[in-house]
């Protein structure tokens, strides 16, 4: 099928072809939302995708000494558990004793080479800068509950305050940009989720596989059309709340699921490689082919939730993490791959989250629950090549250490994320409302961006 | 007005009076189909025919007590290897649990064990259980062992089990070892606290958070605690083995301890409580669950999630404290007795008569197991040879048992899905697993297993294609008429209770399907039903 572009596609959409027929009225009727949200974006096209690592990726070990003293802390306090043969990096900003990084991403590092992948180091959730001295006196303000997985997977996706309502700052991110952002600015390929929960938005979510038709009301008989009509009765307002969500939540996802399934029917074929037998590169793949039909949908900027789990290494975590670092290696680097040949790859940036750091000490052949960590930020428009915040010293007993080699961040996470929110496009007004606690840091200190 | 025309007498008194222990009004009385279907949603993997009818002899007491005293029915040893396998796989387990779902007579005991799997979490998704099939089943047997027996004992066993070790890694943690920087595993410490016993926060015994001067809520442990019940369990590992370090892989007997693996020293735990030295493992181990056992925290915090998904997403709190007090003691001076705070939850009036007589919106979100289970049993499903091995069922339902993709379970009992629902102050725990594609998929799961599945219609069913029965509801629509066939799924699905607007969308759909087979006419229409936002949440 020949490519259309956004306007012809949306005037056949209108007049029922390509599979189009099989749209309700309620349906079609959408389609000029999706339209209007287009037409209020921002200038140009950008997204953001979010790698989420459940679990609390031991992200201090994706980044390495490679000689000096901090080697041999790094090796005195990982014991059985330090990583040997780091792959050398050489960031643009020299860094004592060295960088490596972790061998299991060696698909990475000609991505740091070339320029388009930064490192964000000793990142974590933290309210305001925050010393040892204070967390020892009981005098920090600290997170609530940190440690604990949901909590901190929360503070991640939050980028504030819990506040009633929740809401995440993926979505928040796209309020503030849009009276009414379009469903397909918002979508998850890792089910629900709190970072793409807004006032009103809540994320699409579609599986790797895309998305599905419904059997029932295929083709365009007698019988399709009466229990189209019939279902979407059946899917109208209800008195009782939790009915009301459940009909909402089945009318949007029929009637989203086939603008989205109409459009994909536009991709371009992908030349570029996704390994069938790595789940996360499956769920890039898709959001790299969602991407390629972003000017149909017409929506100006998106927010890409993926994610996988497994990275609560208690337990063996020498053979257990340098497969799940491998596997995020390779999606990424693929999906990398996908936007350059998309011709989008500065229109894409790609970031990884994750519930925590965890301890430089062992518990034996695995690590407990931290606090500070690593990031990854990948992307064409990303001033790559180097690391932003501070590789911390992997050392027991060091100034950032409270205690078993749980890290206290030296950058905020919500100083990342209002790095990823200005290239995205918000303003210092929106950053101000989309990240109250970026005041309580320097605003300037990570500019990830060129 | 609703209210006082549906409600009996002794009920209408005990609200005006507001006395508790009016909640078992509803033992006295002998059920009428529509109080037998209602109870029969949120103890048993939904109602049948055959099942309302055997209940209606009895009061819900009777019947409950009658559940109580039926043997379990366990999976282990009868999962199947199927004739294409040479081993069992993880589907054969998940095959044998669906046969129990929809046969077995101790449906309460399921339904519980059910509850239970989603609190007491293991999973076979990684941490080295994908192919312990029968270890997993095993564990599940335990679940049902304890469903109705003590919180206490269930917990040690829980605690002890190699599958749960596993899972936690507690299973081989040991003493540390200062040299080379190693401390005892965190992991099931943690966790034991946070998801199966006390939670983050002190509760009232009405489930809502205790708050301190600064109207804060009030931390149940921090992380000293953590480490202090990290060193208790340690030394423990499979049984049989002679070396700790070298374990035997026995993943059905209880682990053994080896007190030379133990932490020594001392562990401070939860309120100042701190086990002496030289402990050995067992005393430790049993001191330290004992603390947690006695928390305040932990009747509320158990007793709320087991209404949550049994009955209501959203209790009232005198519900929550009601059944709390049950858990803190069983009226003879036994703490966690199971049994009696299941009955405590199912005879309140709030679960008997919650839909009329609540100002909060009552009951909860049917998770997508339950439909399935549910409608297969309405219709008698089965497939030729028997078995129910389906390998679309991850997909469409998003769940499966002992598959959580982590330790917190497929939902957490505080999800509320949207700004409107946070609002108004109420919670959606099994909307977490509903997303857009997984809504259609499930539609889809549930068109193939009712319109596509006809028994008769169905020309050359492969040998594990379930057919469902719909002749029985056939011959109603034929002999009898459409309103009698409505009754009977209003009966099936809402206790009686279907909301007008659907059964006139329901009429209007049965006239405009037209001339089809009766059978085909009574599938759309349970069709309908399964879909629908009305069934969607158990009231």
């Amino acid at each position: 099928m020949r490519h259309l572009d956004r306007r012809e596609w949306l005037k056949l959409a209108l007049k029922g072809s390509f599979g189009l027929a099989t749209l309700s009225s309620l349906q079609l009727g959408l389609l000029p939302q999706a339209l209007a949200a287009g037409r209020a974006a921002p200038d140009g096209y950008k997204a953001l995708v979010c790698v989420f690592l459940f679990g609390g990726n031991d992200s201090l070990n994706m980044l390495l000494p490679l000689s000096g003293q901090s080697l041999l802390d790094y090796q005195a306090a990982r014991q059985s558990l330090a990583v040997a043969e780091p792959i050398a990096l050489t960031p643009r900003t020299a860094i004592a004793d060295g960088l490596g990084l972790h061998p299991a991403l060696a698909a990475l590092e000609p991505l740091f080479s070339n320029g388009s992948l930064a490192l964000a180091g000793g990142v974590g959730s933290l309210i305001r800068p925050t010393t040892l001295a204070e967390v020892q006196a009981g005098k920090a303000l600290l997170p609530k509950n940190l440690f604990s997985h949901n909590d901190q997977q929360a503070t991640w996706m939050r980028g504030q305050d819990p506040q009633s309502p929740d809401s995440g700052w993926g979505a928040r991110l796209l309020e503030l940009m849009y009276d009414v952002p379009d469903f397909s600015s918002c979508i998850s390929l890792a089910g629900t989720n709190l970072w793409q929960r807004g006032a009103a938005l809540s994320p699409f979510g579609m599986s790797a596989a895309g998305v599905p038709e419904l059997t029932a009301l295929k083709g365009s008989s007698k019988r399709a059309a009466l229990l189209r009509d019939m279902q979407n009765r059946l899917f109208s307002a209800q008195q009782h709340p939790l009915a009301d969500q459940f009909a909402l939540s089945h009318s949007q996802a029929q009637s989203r699921s086939a603008i989205v399934a109409t459009a994909l029917t536009q991709a371009p074929s992908l030349q570029t490689e996704f390994n069938n037998a790595n789940p996360l590169a499956l769920q890039l793949q898709m959001v790299a082919k969602m991407i390629s039909v972003q000017a149909l949908l017409g929506v100006g900027r998106q927010v890409f939730f993926v994610g996988m789990g497994g990275f609560d290494t208690h337990d063996a975590q020498n053979t257990v993490q340098p497969a799940l670092l491998g596997t995020v290696a390779e999606a990424m680097s693929s999906f990398y791959q996908a936007t350059v040949e998309l011709g989008l790859s500065e229109k894409v940036t790609s970031f990884t989250m994750s519930d925590f750091g965890r301890t430089l000490s062992s518990n034996g052949d695995g690590t407990d629950h931290g606090w500070a960590g690593n990031q990854l930020v990948l992307g064409g428009a990303v001033n790559g090549g180097d690391l932003y915040g501070q590789l911390l010293p992997q050392r027991l007993g060091s100034p950032v250490d409270m205690g078993a080699g749980r890290l206290i961040p030296a950058l905020s996470n919500s100083q990342l994320f209002g790095s990823l929110a200005q290239w995205f496009g918000a303003d210092q007004s929106a950053l101000q409302l989309l990240l109250p606690e970026l005041a309580n840091f320097d605003p300037g200190a990570v500019s990830l961006f060129k | 007005m609703l209210v006082v025309r549906t409600m009996p007498t002794q009920l209408l008194i005990c609200t005006l009076l507001l006395q508790p222990f009016c909640g078992l009004y509803a033992a006295q009385t002998t059920l009428n189909e529509v109080e037998a279907a209602r109870l029969l949603q949120q103890a048993s993997f939904g109602p049948t025919l055959g099942d309302i009818q055997a209940a209606s002899q009895l009061s819900a007491e009777q019947w409950i007590d009658w559940q109580l005293s039926l043997p379990a029915t366990t999976h282990s040893d009868k999962i199947e290897t199927l004739p294409e396998q040479k081993t069992p796989v993880p589907l054969s387990r998940l095959e044998t649990w669906w046969r129990i779902a929809l046969t077995a007579p101790d449906q309460l005991r399921q339904r519980v064990a059910f509850a239970l799997s989603e609190i007491l979490v293991v999973s076979d998704q990684g941490n080295g259980l994908n192919n312990r099939v029968i270890a997993l089943a095993n564990y599940y047997d335990l679940l049902l062992a304890h469903s109705f027996g003590n919180y206490r004992d269930l917990l040690q066993q829980v605690t002890l089990s190699p599958v749960m070790g596993t899972y936690l890694s507690h299973l081989g943690n040991q003493k540390a070892d200062v040299q080379n920087n190693i401390r005892p595993d965190e992991n099931y410490a943690r966790e034991l606290m946070q998801l199966f016993t006390i939670g983050l926060y002190q509760l009232n015994p009405d489930g809502s958070r205790k708050l301190d001067d600064g109207d804060n809520p009030i931390p149940t442990y921090d992380q000293q605690a953590i480490e202090g019940f990290a060193r208790v369990f340690t030394g423990w590992t499979s049984a049989g083995t002679s070396n700790f370090l070298k374990p035997k892989a026995d993943y059905l007997k209880p682990m053994i301890p080896f007190a030379a693996y133990h932490e020594p020293g001392e562990k401070h735990l939860l309120d100042g409580v701190v086990l002496p030295a030289g402990q050995t493992p067992q005393q430790d181990l049993k001191q330290a669950l004992d603390l947690l056992f006695a928390q305040p925290s932990l009747p509320p915090f158990i007793s709320k999630q087991l209404i949550q998904k049994l009955v209501t997403s959203n209790p009232s709190p005198a519900y929550v404290e009601r059944v709390a007090r049950v858990f803190s003691d069983n009226g003879d001076g036994v703490r966690g007795d199971l049994a009696a705070v299941v009955k405590a939850i199912l005879l309140d009036e709030e679960a008997r008569s919650g839909f009329s007589g609540v100002a909060r919106p009552f009951g909860k979100i049917r998770e997508p197991l339950l439909k399935t289970a549910h409608s297969w049993r309405v219709t008698q499903s089965a497939s030729p040879s028997g078995h129910i091995y389906l390998r679309t069922l991850a997909d469409s339902h998003n769940q499966a048992p002992l598959q959580s993709p982590s330790v917190f379970n497929f939902f957490r009992p505080d999800f509320s899905p949207s700004a409107t629902l946070q609002q108004a102050g109420l919670v959606a725990p099994e909307l977490q697993l509903l997303t857009a594609s997984n809504a259609l998929n499930m539609q889809n799961h549930l068109y193939t297993q009712t319109v596509g599945s006809i028994e008769g219609l169905v020309a050359n069913p492969t040998q594990y294609q379930m057919l469902a029965r719909f002749s029985p509801f056939a011959d109603v629509l034929q002999r009898q008429g459409l309103p009698t066939l409505l009754d009977q799924y209003s009966l099936l699905a809402f206790g009686g209770a279907m909301p007008a607007e659907l059964r006139l969308l329901l009429s209007d759909l049965a006239s405009g399907l037209g001339n089809i087979s009766p059978a085909q006419k009574a599938a759309y229409l349970w069709y309908f039903i399964l879909i629908s936002p009305q069934y969607a949440v158990q009231q």
